[in-house]
C-alpha cells in the first residue's frame, strides 16, 4: 500500500481527480450552459433514454393500475355499459383528437403573444433521477435557439425555467424547486408576491407564497398570474391558485400554500419561450 | 505454477476485452434505468462500479469511477463532476482494499456497497439540500434520501450476482510463458 502513495499511478490519480476538480469549477461558471463532454454522452444517450423511458413509463402505469386495482375494476364496471363498443371505434379518433387540440393550445398561445418567440413543442424525454422538485428533461437544446434561464410553459400555464442547456436537450427547472423565485400577482385584487416550491412535512413538493402581511388581502381560490417585473419571465402567465392560507408560527405573517396551474405528474409536451418583450439577457459567459 | 504456450496471451487479451465491453454494457444500460420513468430509483452505478473496482487495479478503478460518477452527474442533475469526484477516490480505495487486505466475498462487497451508498447520500443531502436551508429539508431525508439509499444497496445483490457471471466466465487467470517462468525461477534461484 505505501508503495502505491508513491508510484507513478497515484499520481495520475491525484491528476484526474484535479482534473474532476476543474471538470466543476468550469461547470458551476458555465452560467447554465452544459459543458460539453456532458452534450455528448447526452447525445449519444439520447435513443436509449427515449426507449427506456416510454417502457418505463407505461410499466409504472402498470404498477399503477395494480396497486390501486379495486378502485379501477369499480370505475370500469361502471363505464364499461357507458362506452362498449364504441371505445374501440373512437380510440383513434381520440388520440388524433387530443394531439390536435393539444397543437391548437399552443396554436393559441402564439396568437395571445404574438411578440412571443416560441419554439416547436418539445417532448420530455426523461424526469431527473431522485428528484424531489420534478425536474425534467426536454428534447430541444441550444440548436433549437434555447438559452439557460428561458420560460417553459404549456396551455395551462408557467412550468419552470430551463437549466444545463446542451444542442439537443435541456433541463428544466420547475416551480416547486425552491431554488426558483416567481414575482406573482393577483390579477382581481393586483396584490402581488413572491412564490417558491417547498417541500412540506408529508414529503409533497408545493409552491408557496412567502412573507404575506397578516392583513393580506390574497384569499384563497385566488388565480395567480405571473408578474413581469423580474425580466425572467413574460407577465400574465398563469401560475396557479391559492390553495390555503397559513399563519405562521409567530403569527406576524402569513404564507399561501399554491395549487400550480399545471399537473407536474402529466406533462407530455412543453413549449419555451425564448423571447419576450422585456426579457431579460443574461451574461453567457 | 502452470507454464502454457504463448498463444494464452490471445485468449488473455481476448477475454479481458470482452469483459471490458460487457462492463461498458452494463454500465450504459444502469446509466439507461436510471434516466428511466418517475418514481424514485437506485443508484445503480455505484454498486456497478464497485463490482468492476474489486476485479481491477487502481488506475483503471479510478477512470472507471470517473466514468460512473459524470454519467450519475448527468442521471441525477447534479454538477458535472461532482459525483464523478467522489465514486474516483471510493473505487482506487476500494481497489486497494481487494488488492491488499479483503478477500472477494459477497458480505464485503455488500459493506463497501453501504457504506459508499451511505457517504455518497449524505454529501448530497448536505451539499444539495441541507447547506441552503430548505423548508422541511430533513423531509427530503426521509422521503428522498433514505429510500434511495435503502433502494440502491438492495440492487447492489443482482449486480454482484451479474458481475460475478461476467468474471466466472471472462476474468483471465494469467498464465506464464516458458520464458517468463524461467526468467521468474532464476530470479527466485539467484536470490
Amino acid at each position: 500500500m505505501k508503495d502505491f502513495f508513491k508510484s507513478i499511478r497515484f499520481k495520475i490519480i491525484l491528476g484526474l481527480l484535479a482534473f474532476l476538480t476543474g471538470v466543476m469549477l468550469f461547470a458551476v461558471l458555465k452560467g447554465g450552459y452544459a459543458v460539453s463532454g456532458k452534450s455528448v454522452i447526452n447525445t449519444v444517450t439520447q435513443p436509449f433514454r427515449n426507449l427506456s423511458n416510454s417502457i418505463s413509463v407505461k410499466v409504472e402505469n402498470y404498477l399503477d393500475k395494480l396497486t390501486n386495482a379495486t378502485e379501477y375494476y369499480n370505475e370500469n364496471q361502471r363505464l364499461k355499459d357507458e362506452i362498449g363498443l364504441l371505445k374501440k371505434q373512437m380510440s383513434d379518433y381520440e388520440q388524433i383528437k387530443s394531439e390536435l387540440s393539444e397543437m391548437k393550445q399552443f396554436v393559441g398561445i402564439k396568437e395571445k403573444n404574438p411578440d412571443y418567440e416560441y419554439t416547436e413543442p418539445a417532448k420530455i424525454t426523461g424526469y431527473i433521477a431522485n428528484d424531489p422538485f420534478k425536474s425534467f428533461t426536454i428534447n430541444i437544446g441550444s440548436d433549437s435557439g434555447v438559452e439557460p434561464y428561458c420560460p417553459v410553459v404549456t396551455s395551462q400555464g408557467l412550468i419552470g425555467i430551463t437549466v444545463d442547456v446542451s444542442a439537443n436537450s435541456s433541463t428544466v427547472r420547475t416551480l416547486l424547486s425552491p431554488d426558483l423565485s416567481v414575482a406573482i400577482v393577483c390579477p382581481e385584487s393586483l396584490n402581488s408576491a413572491i412564490m417558491e416550491g417547498y417541500i412540506n412535512s408529508d414529503g409533497e413538493t408545493m409552491a408557496h407564497l412567502i412573507h404575506l402581511p397578516r392583513d393580506t388581502k390574497f384569499m384563497v381560490g385566488d388565480t395567480l398570474v405571473t408578474k413581469g417585473t423580474g425580466g425572467l419571465f413574460p407577465s400574465g402567465y398563469p401560475v396557479g391558485t391559492i390553495k390555503e392560507l397559513i399563519p405562521s408560527e409567530n403569527s406576524l405573517s402569513y404564507t399561501a400554500v399554491v395549487e400550480p396551474a399545471v399537473d407536474f405528474s402529466k406533462l407530455s409536451s412543453v413549449v419555451v419561450i425564448k423571447d419576450f418583450s422585456g426579457k431579460e439577457k443574461h451574461n453567457e459567459d | 505454477m502452470k507454464i502454457k504456450a504463448s498463444k494464452e496471451k490471445k485468449l488473455f487479451i481476448f477475454k479481458n476485452s470482452l469483459r471490458y465491453f460487457l462492463y461498458a454494457f452494463i454500465i450504459l444500460v444502469c446509466f439507461t434505468l436510471m434516466m428511466s420513468g418517475r418514481l424514485l430509483k437506485p443508484v445503480l452505478l455505484i454498486p456497478a462500479s464497485i463490482c468492476i473496482a474489486m476485479n481491477t487495479k487502481e488506475l483503471p478503478s479510478a477512470f472507471t469511477g470517473a466514468f460512473c460518477g459524470l454519467l450519475i452527474d448527468i442521471a441525477c442533475g447534479k454538477i458535472f463532476g461532482y459525483n464523478a469526484f467522489i465514486l474516483t477516490v471510493v473505487c482506487t480505495f476500494v481497489s486497494l482494499l481487494y488488492m491488499n487486505y479483503l478477500r472477494k466475498k459477497f458480505i464485503n462487497f455488500l459493506l463497501i456497497t453501504t457504506l459508499s451508498s451511505l457517504l455518497c447520500s449524505m454529501l448530497d443531502y448536505v451539499f444539495y439540500y441541507n447547506i441552503w436551508e430548505y423548508e422541511n429539508a430533513e423531509t427530503i431525508l426521509h422521503t428522498v434520501i433514505m429510500p434511495v439509499f435503502a433502494y440502491t444497496v438492495i440492487s447492489a445483490v443482482p449486480l454482484y450476482l451479474v458481475f460475478m457471471l461476467v468474471n466466472r466466465f471472462l476474468m483471465p487467470e494469467r498464465h506464464l510463458t516458458i520464458a517468463e517462468a524461467i526468467k521468474i525461477n532464476r530470479e527466485e534461484n539467484s536470490k
